[in-house]
């Protein structure tokens, strides 16, 4: 059957895709932004509509404040990333290919654990009677325990950035193995050094990988509240948090789910300027 | 065929899994310390009544997960008596068949009759331990004894100290440190106070936490030595991890609870369930758990809790989702 057909007459499996993709992420996410529009009234919804929540975002300054210091921080942490996972990808590509594929794989296996566990681990590292800490005293470094590790926004900051970098090197890498190797031996045949082929060649075929990780960086960082709650101390009152307990200790449903439009708006220009940008049109 | 099948019987196992709870099961929504193995084992054995457990880290935590399921994940709640008003009002509890709960004789006659657990002549709550939200500081740090909540406001102190993250506690205490004449009736100057008082702290904070575990955890992770406490059982826990630690009320008095077990409307097994609150009212279950957790039990005298006339009684508050929104807003403060 060729494509053309599949599209004219849709099969059961398409239906059934489709079916799921409406029944278990269009529809609960649409209900759940039609619940910014309602308000709480004594412990129950009032299913009236009503821009009070907005009003309520917009003239209370504190969401102001949290909101941007949670996008400082996620741009941040995006940016220490991109450099951290460029490095990283770039040293993995370098290596021959038998050893490649055993370091991506090393890369990714954090993936599959549990993200609490990796934050809990994270703690264990920069508590003040943590590995960090041991590790450079013995080293002779420093002569007592730094306790300005943990329990702040710098901790938030070394936390996501380590749970995050698999999300950032392996789309540079795999940009990095599109490379034909035939384009790297023409620019070197053309008596381009070593750094012009990394300048002019490498860097800009591999760049929108590194787009792709900053988006999935800033967006996941951004909407994240289990890390700056676990590690964040009193400066870790981040949006996500915000979120969170509208949510889960406030019971103010509305004013959650209209927080995180304001989220998802911001998550989505991210994305759409990382299609932009991400995929240049000479390299289409 | 994209493996629909199979994907459609995950998916109703999934959902089958998640909707049923198993026969004979009793499931508790609490705060730590109320369902060790000493005496759930033996219920179990007794019963055939499995005990599942879930805690909570803070009050808040707990109405808004009660709210936002109707009830149907638990069958009962630990909830302090001054609480339970704001249930009935989101028609959450349902009263418990006392016919079937003849334990309550063994009640100490202070914790027989608590008016705040009656409504219309049926009972929502039955009374099984009491505490305090107390300071607790490490001896080593504090050799001479540490009596004032001022403490946690002192510079000296500044980056060893932990407070709780649950809003109606922190008002409150605030409150009673200020020495506020209601600290359950606040007028908007008050509040104001409050927030400005529980702003200042903040510099001086290592931490908020929510949960007994996660309170004792960042101690262990931290040079903490001084916390405004979650209740007694903290202090047994930090002692366990190698700490030497006082649970004190300081001067200006402290938070007192009485929890209570309430029955959630969305009850599974009445049984079972009833089985267990009587279970805890036997006369043993009680003693025991004042001595492993350090709280005060309802069925004999406990002695090691000397300070419960220092204590200022929780009570219903006049507007518990403004005391969560000032509460946010001294989070998001700078």
């Amino acid at each position: 059957m060729t494509a053309y057909a599949r599209m004219v007459r849709p099969g059961l499996a398409d239906c059934l895709l489709w079916g799921a993709a409406a029944l278990f992420i269009l529809i609960p996410l649409a209900s759940f932004l039609i619940f910014g529009f309602f308000s709480v009234v004594s412990n129950s919804i009032d299913y009236r509509p009503t821009l009070a929540n907005f009003d309520e975002l917009l003239s209370n300054s504190s969401y102001r404040t949290t909101f941007f210091r949670t996008m400082r921080m996620a741009f941040l942490v995006s940016a220490t990333n991109l450099v951290l996972g460029y490095a990283t990808a770039y040293f993995i590509w370098q290596r021959p290919p038998a050893w490649r594929n055993l370091m991506v794989i090393a890369l990714a296996i954090p993936l599959l654990m549990s993200y609490i566990i990796k934050i809990y681990a994270m703690r264990g590292v920069l508590g003040t009677n943590g590995l960090l800490n041991s590790a450079t005293m013995a080293l002779g470094i420093i002569d007592e325990p730094v306790s300005a590790l943990l329990f702040n926004l710098t901790a938030v900051r070394i936390t996501l950035s380590v749970v995050l970098l698999p999300f950032m090197v392996l789309p540079i890498y795999v940009a990095l193995e599109r490379i034909p190797a035939s384009v790297l031996h023409a620019a070197s045949d053309l008596g381009a050094s070593e750094i012009q082929i990394f300048a002019r060649v490498v860097l800009p075929l591999s760049l929108p990988g590194g787009i792709v990780g900053a988006m999935f960086t800033f967006v996941l960082a951004s909407g994240d509240f289990l890390a700056p709650e676990l590690v964040g101390g009193i400066e870790g009152f981040t949006y996500g948090r915000l979120i969170f307990s509208q949510f889960g200790l406030a019971f103010n449903w509305p004013l959650g789910a209209a927080l995180s439009i304001v989220l998802m708006i911001v998550a989505l220009g991210v994305i759409y300027a990382a299609r932009r940008f991400g995929n240049p049109r000479w390299q289409r | 065929m994209f493996r629909s099948r199979e994907f459609l019987l995950a998916a109703a196992t999934v959902m089958l899994a998640s909707g049923h709870a198993w026969a004979q099961e009793v499931r508790l929504f609490s705060f730590e310390g109320y369902a060790e193995p000493v005496w759930v084992d033996p219920f179990e054995a007794a019963t055939g009544c499995k005990v599942s457990v879930a805690y909570t880290g803070s009050v808040d935590e707990m109405f808004a997960r009660m709210v936002g399921s109707d009830g149907a994940d638990f069958d009962l709640v630990s909830i302090d008596t001054s609480i339970i008003q704001r249930y009935l009002d989101a028609g959450l509890i349902i009263p418990f068949d006392m016919s079937k709960v003849p334990n309550t004789s063994n009640l100490l006659p202070s914790f027989a009759e608590v008016d705040e657990v009656m409504s219309g002549g049926e009972t929502y709550g039955v009374p099984i331990a009491w505490g305090s939200l107390g300071l607790i500081y490490d001896k080593e740090a504090f050799p001479d004894g540490v009596d004032s909540w001022e403490a946690l406001w002192d510079p000296g102190n500044a980056g060893r100290v932990l407070a709780l993250d649950d809003a109606n506690n922190n008002v409150t205490n605030a409150a009673i440190i200020l020495g506020l004449d209601d600290p359950f009736n606040l007028s908007d100057a008050d509040f104001e106070s409050v927030k400005q008082k529980l702003i200042e702290q903040k510099q001086f904070l290592i931490s908020y936490y929510a949960g007994f575990e996660e309170g004792v955890n960042i101690w262990d992770s931290s040079e903490a030595t001084l916390m405004f406490s979650m209740g007694e059982f903290q202090a047994v826990e930090l002692a366990d991890r190698g700490y030497d630690v006082v649970y004190s009320i300081p001067k200006e008095g402290g938070i007192g609870w009485l929890d209570t077990w309430a029955l959630s409307k969305g009850v599974q097994d009445s049984d079972c369930t009833h089985k267990w609150v009587d279970h805890y009212l036997n006369g043993e279950t009680g003693p025991t758990m004042t001595e492993l957790n350090g709280y005060g039990n309802t069925t004999d005298e406990s002695p090691e809790l000397n300070y419960a006339d220092s204590l200022v009684w929780l009570q219903p508050v006049e507007n518990f989702d403004r005391r969560v929104q000032v509460w946010n807003e001294v989070k998001a403060a700078q």
